[in-house]
């Protein structure tokens, strides 16, 4: 009598595993978070928020840019830039990062200008990889084409470097209205990496609980960013919120590398898994954001309502 | 497993576990009947025992010896029928398409065929139930049919074969569509998602593939159903009441028998028919079920012309499931069609084996002339239908004289075309062709298949017209049912699993409403 | 006989014997094709000889005269088990009689058109005679009720091509990538292939 061997589709620990990870994500946090040695000064503390926020953006993007490039091949060699690029603008902004002081000088800004126009031009070319297929904007290729909002994670980081440095001048623009219009920009950018985590768990089919986290809990720290651009009090809501947004960018690999365990061959398999599974890059886009925005904090709560 | 005693009288005996058989065992198992669900083959356990190798994989077919005769005999075996338990959906290609509401009722609306005892408003939710249990993978608004919920999966990338189709029918102006699969396209459970290894006609060592072995029967098993491999049944026994006793089956060797309540026949197109004949007894010597004369008749194929060619890009075509974009145009849109029917086609992506013996005996190509034709092999697309065939009662299963290893008399199939159905396989090389020239494709050439089986058993409205009733029950033998593809009155444009599945969870349904109402 | 070139020259889907392109049980089945060629028990010796003789002409196999892709072991191995393809067409007998019958037949033919063993002719006027069978142009003393043109299409050369296109050194020659479980591919579209996968030489480079 042969009995049924097989594994059928039952259950695997997911909750189990999503608490884990969540649990040492919140432990890397914290020991990060102690270790940094922040200025006393809120605009150089900000200044190298945002450049410690680009920073990780850009390691994101280099890392992401160059694994799915890889994946297309680099069939059109203009696909170095994206990986390129993002490595220049991630020594940079680790510069800026590491001396805050420097972020006004030309030569981060003009490298910085350049790794933003890099991001905007992707952005060309990623919506007409879309529009040149079978189908044109339809959801299939919003699924597998090019990711349309991807390389507006270099025009971000960009913007945030050139940021850093604006944040030292005295001009009474950046005194009154720089920090309303940069958490306006940190709202937006955590909308748009939503999109793009939203568009591919709606791929996944959230078959995993934890996928929802990418579109619940950083929706509302964008509102709460935007609210605070308004009315500083609401800064006091948009801190835990973005605690929390950047927690997930610290968990969302580790959730990623379960996913890739998940996958035909897990880990055995990577050669195919690391470009087929869920991107282990992608996630730390949220933990960039949320860094420039937890910076950019204390000089909210000191404006004028 | 719980496993019964071969004399303890379960509630149903269901013979095959396929489309219809497995189904149907999940939904009775699950409505608290005592079920044991027999098949021919073995139980397979994809992880384990899959290689990925197409001749080693010919254990998933039925190789028993078969007669296929006729006008236009049909090719058995590897093309249409399987034998382990999960039967046809181990090693069919996944296509989960829901028929045209109007084909029911073809004859009232559409002027063709003949009419089923149901309609589609009936099946609907059991789709829709089918659909969700298989986790199919589909794409958020699929062009044709009636509006529906979203698939519960999101649709697979479409593959370089499946593009073609893409290019060449935006090239003429005809919607298409990725194709709704029954292989996860994210995680299910314990269950990998597809790494798109193209071996899906021979078994998915994966896991991906949500064939009935992976769906259905586990969820029987956990409700208590047992399931009986390697166990041919041979006869289904009757008692002195008129009604089915049981079944006598071989297993291990020796012959047994199983005592149940009611009886289901499951095994398909051919085994089924094949089953009720070979059950001929005193009470009823043209076989079961048989009194009209029925059983076997108005066998149906889906013809399959295909169109191939050549294109400038590399296609390399056997990654990923074989079809993965379908047109079914040629289903809803009747202008300008000399013949009654439909027809969908689909992108294709045969493996190496099954392409070069394609390519040697349809186009008579040996020597040095297949050697080198076959180095092309990264560069063909192709195209192949799903073409509705007419019921026609000569087109038939019939016992043969000879017998198999077990001494039952072995089938033979009869099969010939009719005019109508030439003119719709005529046709639909002409749309082939356009939607390849519009692609690029260049040196194109057709060939000919087929695909399915459906009828033998048909059900129906009026005793005298059809070999069972609407819930697949038997006219004149209340406690033997039939459920699989034998039931279909007429074959649709579209491949049949899907139907024969939500076809299953309705007569489980009904089986369980009948139950309440002391109507079994 | 003109020399066979590949488009795929360096590729050998070998290589991947021990990748994830391949599972156990890949391995275990290649294996036995390779290492365990069985030996003649089903066929006469005359049977055995001609059929070689018809897989030279089916499959010429120039390029590998040390080392042939072998074929006539794995017929008369699928005659022996009676390992059928699971259904037979209505006018033909079953498979081990229509073999037997077929070879025979074909053997008649050439004794009677040339005098000589089919082995014996020359390359042109076996493809002829192959030819002939195929397109029923045939003497119905040898074949009596069996299909000339469906014994050759059916079965000769649908087994032949079969079994020789289920060889690794004919998946390294079409450029197929073969075995793909546990690792399947991660690039399916056009002009495009994973890294494990065949690369095609333009014959212009070659």
């Amino acid at each position: 009598m042969l009995a049924p061997r097989q594994p059928e589709p039952s259950r695997r620990p997911l909750v189990p595993v999503g608490l884990a990870v969540v649990s040492a994500a919140a432990g890397i946090g914290l020991l990060v978070q102690r270790a940094v040695r922040k200025p006393r000064d809120p605009k150089l503390a900000a200044a190298q928020a945002f450049g410690a926020g680009a920073a990780v953006l850009c390691f994101s993007v280099a890392l992401d840019s160059a694994i799915e490039h890889y994946r297309g091949s680099f069939k059109d060699r203009l696909m170095f830039a994206g990986p390129t690029m993002a490595t220049l603008g991630l020594a940079t902004t680790a510069w800026i990062a590491f001396r805050p002081q420097d972020a006004r000088k030309t030569l981060p800004r003009v490298a910085l200008g350049a790794v933003g126009l890099t991001g905007l031009v992707g952005l060309g070319f990623h919506a007409y990889n879309i529009l040149k297929r079978p189908g044109e904007l339809s959801a299939l290729n919003i699924f597998y084409a090019a990711p349309f909002g991807a390389p507006a994670a270099l025009t971000l980081a960009g913007l945030y470097g050139v940021i850093a440095g604006e944040m030292l001048s005295d001009r009474e623009y950046v005194r009154t209205r720089l920090p309303r219009h940069a958490a306006a920009l940190i709202g937006f950018s955590l909308l748009g990496t939503v999109a793009e985590a939203g568009i591919l768990h709606f791929r996944g089919a959230f078959q995993d609980p934890f996928m929802y986290a990418p579109v619940t809990v950083p929706p509302l720290a964008a509102v709460a960013i935007g609210a605070a651009a308004l009315s500083p009090r609401a800064a006091e809501v948009a801190e835990p919120l973005l605690k929390a947004t950047a927690l997930l960018g610290i968990a969302g690999p580790m959730f990623h590398a379960y996913g890739i365990h998940r996958n035909m061959g897990g880990w055995s398999n990577w050669s195919q898994m690391i470009l087929q599974g869920p991107p282990l890059p992608a996630p730390p886009a949220f933990l960039g954001i949320s860094i420039a925005g937890l910076g950019l904090l204390p000089l909210l709560e000191k404006q004028p309502e | 497993m719980r496993c019964y005693d071969d004399n303890d009288e379960v509630d149903f005996a269901i013979v095959g576990t396929g489309a219809g058989g497995g189904t149907l065992a999940c939904k009775l198992a699950e409505s608290g009947f005592s079920v044991v669900a027999f098949d021919a083959g073995p139980f397979w356990r994809p992880l384990d025992d899959c290689a990925s190798d197409e001749r080693y994989q010919s254990g998933l077919f039925w190789t028993d010896e078969r007669i296929t005769g006729g006008a236009d005999p049909v090719e058995l075996g590897s093309n249409n029928s399987g034998r382990g338990v999960g039967g046809s959906t181990v090693h069919y290609t996944m296509i989960a398409l829901r028929w045209r509401p109007e084909w029911f009722k073809c004859k009232s609306t559409l002027g063709y065929g003949r009419d089923w005892p149901i309609s589609f408003e009936e099946l609907e939710p059991y789709y829709e139930e089918a659909e969700e249990a298989l986790k199919i993978a589909g794409p958020l608004k699929y062009p044709w049919g009636r509006r529906r919920r979203r698939y519960p999966y999101r649709e697979h990338p479409v593959n370089s074969a499946g593009l073609v189709l893409a290019r060449g029918c935006e090239a003429i102006g005809v919607k298409w569509s990725p194709l709704p699969l029954a292989t996860l396209s994210a995680p299910r459970g314990m269950a990998h998602p597809c790494v798109y290894r193209g071996f899906c006609a021979y078994g998915c060592s994966t896991n991906a593939k949500q064939s009935v072995l992976v769906t259905f029967i586990p969820r029987a098993l956990k409700a208590g159903a047992e399931v009986r491999d390697l166990a041919m049944v041979g006869r289904i026994e009757m008692g002195k009441d008129g009604k089915a006793s049981g079944l006598l089956y071989h297993r291990q060797g020796k012959w047994r028998r199983q005592k149940a309540r009611h009886v289901v026949v499951a095994g398909y197109a051919i085994e089924t028919p094949r089953l009720l004949l070979n059950s001929e007894c005193r009470e009823f010597p043209d076989g079961l079920c048989n009194e009209n004369g029925l059983v076997g008749t108005h066998i149906m194929i889906h013809s399959g012309p295909g169109v191939w060619g050549y294109m400038d890009e590399e296609v390399r075509q056997y990654r990923a499931p074989p079809c993965m974009a379908v047109t079914e145009h040629w289903n809803y849109d009747d202008s300008g069609k000399d013949f009654h029917g439909g027809y969908a086609f689909m992108s294709q992506g045969p493996l190496a084996v099954g392409w070069a013996q394609d390519t040697a005996v349809q186009r008579k190509m040996w020597g040095m002339k297949l050697r080198e034709e076959m180095t092309r092999y990264n560069h063909v697309a192709g195209l192949r239908i799903v073409g509705e065939t007419e019921p026609q009662r000569h087109n038939r299963i019939e016992l043969a004289d000879e017998k198999d290893q077990y001494g039952l008399a072995i089938p033979r199939m009869t099969f010939g075309y009719s005019e109508n159905d030439r003119k719709l396989m005529k046709h639909s090389i002409g749309s082939m062709k356009s939607v390849l020239e519009g692609a690029g494709a260049k040196e194109l050439w057709v060939d000919d298949d087929t695909s399915h089986l459906m009828g033998g058993c048909r059900m129906g409205g009026d005793p005298s017209e059809s070999v069972v009733n609407k819930d697949g029950r038997s006219w004149s033998i209340s406690n033997l049912w039939v459920c699989d593809g034998s039931l279909f009155p007429t074959s649709g444009g579209v491949n049949p699993s899907l139907t024969i599945q939500a076809n299953a969870l309705r007569i489980g349904d009904r089986i369980k409403d009948m139950a309440a109402r002391g109507e079994l | 006989m003109s020399e066979f070139r590949t488009p795929y020259p360096d590729y050998n889907v070998l290589d991947k014997w021990d990748s994830p392109s391949w599972n156990a049980q890949t391995r275990a089945v290649v294996d036995t094709r390779l290492n365990q060629v069985p030996q003649r028990r089903f066929l006469t010796t005359e049977q055995w000889s001609l059929l070689q003789a018809i897989c030279n002409r089916l499959i010429p196999q120039p390029d590998r005269e040390e080392d042939p892709v072998p074929i006539v072991p794995w017929i008369d191995d699928m005659l022996h088990e009676n390992h059928g393809p699971g259904y037979r067409y209505a006018d033909m007998p079953p498979m081990r009689d229509a073999w037997r019958q077929g070879l025979d037949a074909i053997a008649a033919e050439a004794h009677n058109r040339h005098g000589k063993l089919f082995e014996a002719l020359s390359p042109e006027k076996q493809d002829a005679l192959l030819i002939d069978v195929q397109e029923n142009r045939v003497d119905r003393r040898y074949w009596g009720e069996l299909p000339a043109g469906g014994f050759f299409l059916h079965h000769l050369l649908k087994d032949v091509v079969g079994i020789y296109y289920s060889h690794p050194a004919a998946w390294s020659e079409i450029g197929y990538g073969g075995p793909a479980g546990p690792r399947g591919y991660a690039r399916i579209g056009f002009d495009e292939h994973d890294p494990w996968e065949a690369k095609e030489v333009d014959p212009a480079d070659a």
